[in-house]
């Protein structure tokens, strides 16, 4: 028997609710783990007036879910700070797409993340949590404030709520299905 | 001067001197590269004993399938460092791993898969 991993990339800005959905859908209590990054691996800059900082802990939340006794479904955070690009890269490599979630009381905050996914062409969808309370955008205008193409679904959630997270995940893969060559 | 190395402070409540990257020659990347955070290892029946202890404890995981992230936080070990190690167990045959996580070209029956396993939740 062959056992198969997928792997689903929660993004958003900070304080968004990325581990708060992986925690609601997950199988195992959210885990963290961390890479470490040596100086030469960080921008010059950042170090500048850090004296002594020769090292920093990336830390990624994660979760699981098993679908079958031979596929399971890993869920990754992205790391809270959104410059490790490259941890980015790893996460999303091979991914099924992303989840990025969004707080409509800082809509720029998950920019970077509709960057991130547009721009490599990883499929994704937006999903607004509502956690944050009453929306005081429209559709339209959470649309047009992350630039978000048309073919993106945008949908809303509530990340502490096990159903609405599960259908932001069922509506990700569902987007990525659409968007697969039929041949294949 | 700076370090650029892992000193291993994480483990010195456990009263390990060794720094991690000893126990894995100096190797920075896995040579394996398909090595995903997600890829499934499983131990296969091949007496450890032999082994240092470090990688015994990744042995004592795989008892089932589990993905080298969760081998990592389990075991609070840096992510790389994890991959790397678990790449020389797969080299020396103490373990194998599943198929890595999806490719580029997406397997559309893989995602039916998770639709359905999802929809079942």
């Amino acid at each position: 028997m062959d056992r198969k991993s997928v792997k689903v990339v929660v993004a958003g800005g900070f304080g968004t609710g990325k581990t708060t959905l992986v925690g609601a859908v997950s199988e195992i209590p959210p885990l963290t783990t961390e890479e470490v990054l040596t100086q030469a691996s960080v921008g010059v800059d950042d170090v500048t007036g850090v004296e002594g900082k020769t090292r920093t802990t990336v830390a990624l939340d994660f979760g699981r879910i098993t679908i079958t006794s031979d596929v399971v479904l890993y869920l990754f955070g992205t790391p809270g700070q959104d410059r490790f690009w490259f941890i980015w890269d790893e996460l999303a490599q091979g991914a099924v797409g992303a989840v990025v979630l969004i707080d409509t009381r800082r809509l720029d905050t998950s920019f970077p993340a509709v960057d991130y996914f547009e721009r490599r062409g990883i499929p994704f969808v937006a999903a607004v949590n509502r956690f944050f309370g009453e929306c005081l955008y429209t559709e339209a205008e959470i649309r047009a404030a992350l630039k978000l193409d048309d073919e993106v679904p945008l949908l809303w959630c509530d990340a502490r709520d096990r159903e609405s997270s599960k259908k932001a995940l069922i509506g990700l893969v569902r987007h990525a299905l659409a968007r697969m060559p039929v041949s294949n | 001067m700076a370090y650029d190395v892992w000193d291993g402070d994480d483990e010195a409540q456990a009263g390990r001197l060794v720094p991690l990257y000893i126990l894995v020659n100096g190797r920075t990347s896995p040579r394996n590269t398909n090595l995903d955070l997600a890829t499934q290892v499983i131990a296969l029946p091949v007496d450890p004993s032999r082994l240092e202890l470090e990688y015994r404890e990744i042995i004592d995981r795989c008892a089932r399938w589990i993905s080298i992230a969760e081998i990592g936080a389990y075991l609070h070990r840096p992510l790389t460092i994890t991959k790397v190690m678990v790449d020389v167990l797969l080299e020396q045959g103490y373990v194998r791993v599943g198929a890595p996580a999806q490719q580029k070209i997406a397997d559309r029956r893989i995602l039916e898969t998770v639709l359905a396993g999802l929809e079942r939740l």
